[in-house]
């Protein structure tokens, strides 16, 4: 009977050869550039690869398909994180010259941005704006109850599921 | 091999169901809720504290919180509103993310099921609250002063003197044990190992991964629970380990121990780390934003009063104190 790493391997192996110059065009067309293309093509096989030695999930048949969906979803990462640094550096530009960062401060502020990003990614809209209007701009419940316009009771179950959100999230990150 | 708790057994027997990880996030939440309601008072802030002094469990749920806390706090509005809330590329995101997370499984966001440390189970027979503090005399005459935001249980039977620490800062002045027919070792616990007093006086510090021994006077060896080997630490030396490490052996921070007097000493410390140590004194949440922590804090500080003490910082260093509630203040630039 052979090991199921070595079969694994050959699997992967396998994989790579038939699909990568194919993902790597799937990708290029989506991001206009080979360079993001080539790494974004990586980032997917380490995917595929980590998921298949957890969970063990037996090869598929339509390999396109689901290498396809790992990747759309590495893709919309991707854009995330672009369209973070975009809003960011607009922010910076209206920000008056008293309160400008330095250089080393902007990074510093960057890396928590995507951090805190990353927390609250899966928190519906209106949940996020109150959990933000509260935590960024000290808004009372209340307050936050009449510029959305919905009942305190609301606000107060959106600022639940907003700290539940982040703590699950960052103690899982922690174990 | 692991080191076996001896005498825990004979301490308690029954083990109470411990609370899982999701259980104490509900439960902090409900707190943090309530943090931020503007309707939380005295009493909620000294539930809240006894709440997070409860095990190193509940300390570690809280270390999140409080990491939280800062990330928040370190971000200008003017910057964290219109990029937090930014409207996404993806606004379903979630469906896709349940679609590919049933055939992928995304490696570090595996829930990892609770450690179960069976003796934070015992019930602790003396705790405080943020900002109190407990000076004790122990049967055999050894003086107990317990810090801010601890619990520790006193195990003493006809073969050991033990005391279990579970969660904070204690100082233990040992005695020659009045027992008749020998002394019985004098021995403390934590959840990272235990320390034999060796006639002394020492003060042990708990943190959710670690424990911090300082000795003051005679000398204490030091066991991790998850080793056989031994460490001694002598006066005017302070030695941090885990449950299997050892840390370096450091001369011992000037100021140690003066909590018992009540005060807060420091010399040159990093703002950010004497706001941390103040915090622990005080109910609800001390925040100090990024552009401040490294300002160097020196002087004495009379622990009765926190609030003071921020009136001092901000008289002295280029800071200001913004008091959004009681329990909700951040140290910013000025």
């Amino acid at each position: 009977m052979t090991g199921g790493e070595p079969s694994l391997q050959q699997d992967i192996r396998a994989l790579y050869i038939d699909h990568h110059g194919w993902l790597c065009n799937f990708l290029r067309k989506k991001l206009g550039n080979s360079f993001d293309a080539a790494d974004l093509a990586h980032d997917t096989f380490i995917r595929v690869l980590a998921g298949y030695r957890q969970a063990s999930i037996p090869m598929l048949r339509e390999p396109r398909a689901y290498l396809t969906t790992v990747a759309t979803r590495l893709l919309i990462n991707h854009f995330e994180r672009k369209s973070l640094e975009r809003a960011y550096e607009e922010s910076l530009r209206l920000l008056p010259e008293t309160l400008a960062p330095s250089v080393e401060e902007r990074a510093i502020l960057l890396e928590t941005l995507h951090e805190l990003d990353a927390l609250l990614d899966a928190l519906p809209p209106k949940a996020r704006t109150a959990f933000l209007l509260s935590q960024l701009e000290g808004l009372t419940y209340e307050e936050i109850a009449v510029q959305l316009q919905i009942s305190t009771r609301t606000v107060t179950r959106y600022m639940a599921q907003g700290f539940t959100q982040c703590l699950h999230h960052m103690l899982a990150q922690a174990n | 091999m692991p080191a076996p708790h001896a005498g825990t057994s004979q301490l308690k027997a029954s083990a109470a169901e411990l609370p899982n990880q999701a259980q104490l996030v509900d439960e902090a939440v409900k707190w943090l809720v309530l943090m931020n309601s503007g309707h939380f008072n005295d009493v909620d802030a000294k539930r809240c504290a006894q709440w997070r002094s409860q095990s190193t469990e509940h300390q570690r749920i809280w270390e999140s919180v409080e990491k939280l806390n800062q990330q928040l706090g370190s971000i200008p509005s003017e910057v964290g509103m219109p990029v937090l809330n930014r409207r996404r590329t993806q606004q379903n995101r979630r469906t896709l993310l349940k679609a590919v997370g049933a055939a992928v499984v995304v490696p570090g966001t595996v829930w990892v099921g609770y450690r179960a440390v069976p003796w934070q189970t015992l019930g602790a027979e003396y705790k405080t609250g943020a900002g109190e503090r407990r000076d004790l005399t122990l049967a055999d005459g050894s003086q107990l002063n317990i810090n801010t935001s601890s619990a520790v249980d006193v195990a003493f039977n006809s073969v050991q003197r033990v005391i279990l620490q579970r969660a904070g800062e204690i100082l233990v002045q040992t005695a020659t044990d009045n027992k008749p027919g020998g002394s019985r070792p004098f021995i403390v616990k934590t959840e990272q190992g235990s320390m034999q007093a060796l006639g002394t006086r020492f003060i042990v510090r708990t943190h959710p991964q670690s424990t911090t021994l300082t000795v003051l006077e005679g000398a204490v060896r030091i066991r991790p629970a998850r080793t056989q080997e031994t460490r001694i630490v002598k006066a005017d030396e302070q030695m941090e380990f885990s449950d299997k490490a050892f840390g370096r052996n450091m001369p011992m921070s000037p100021g140690a121990g003066q909590w018992v007097r009540g005060v807060l000493y420091a010399q040159e410390m990093r703002l950010a780390d004497f706001i941390a140590e103040l915090a622990r004194y005080r109910p609800g949440i001390l925040r100090c934003e990024p552009s401040v922590a490294n300002i160097p804090v020196s002087g004495a500080f009379q622990l009765k009063d926190t609030d003071r003490i921020l009136e001092a910082l901000e008289k002295t260093l280029p800071v200001s104190v913004h008091t959004r509630t009681r329990y909700w203040v951040v140290i910013a630039g000025r």
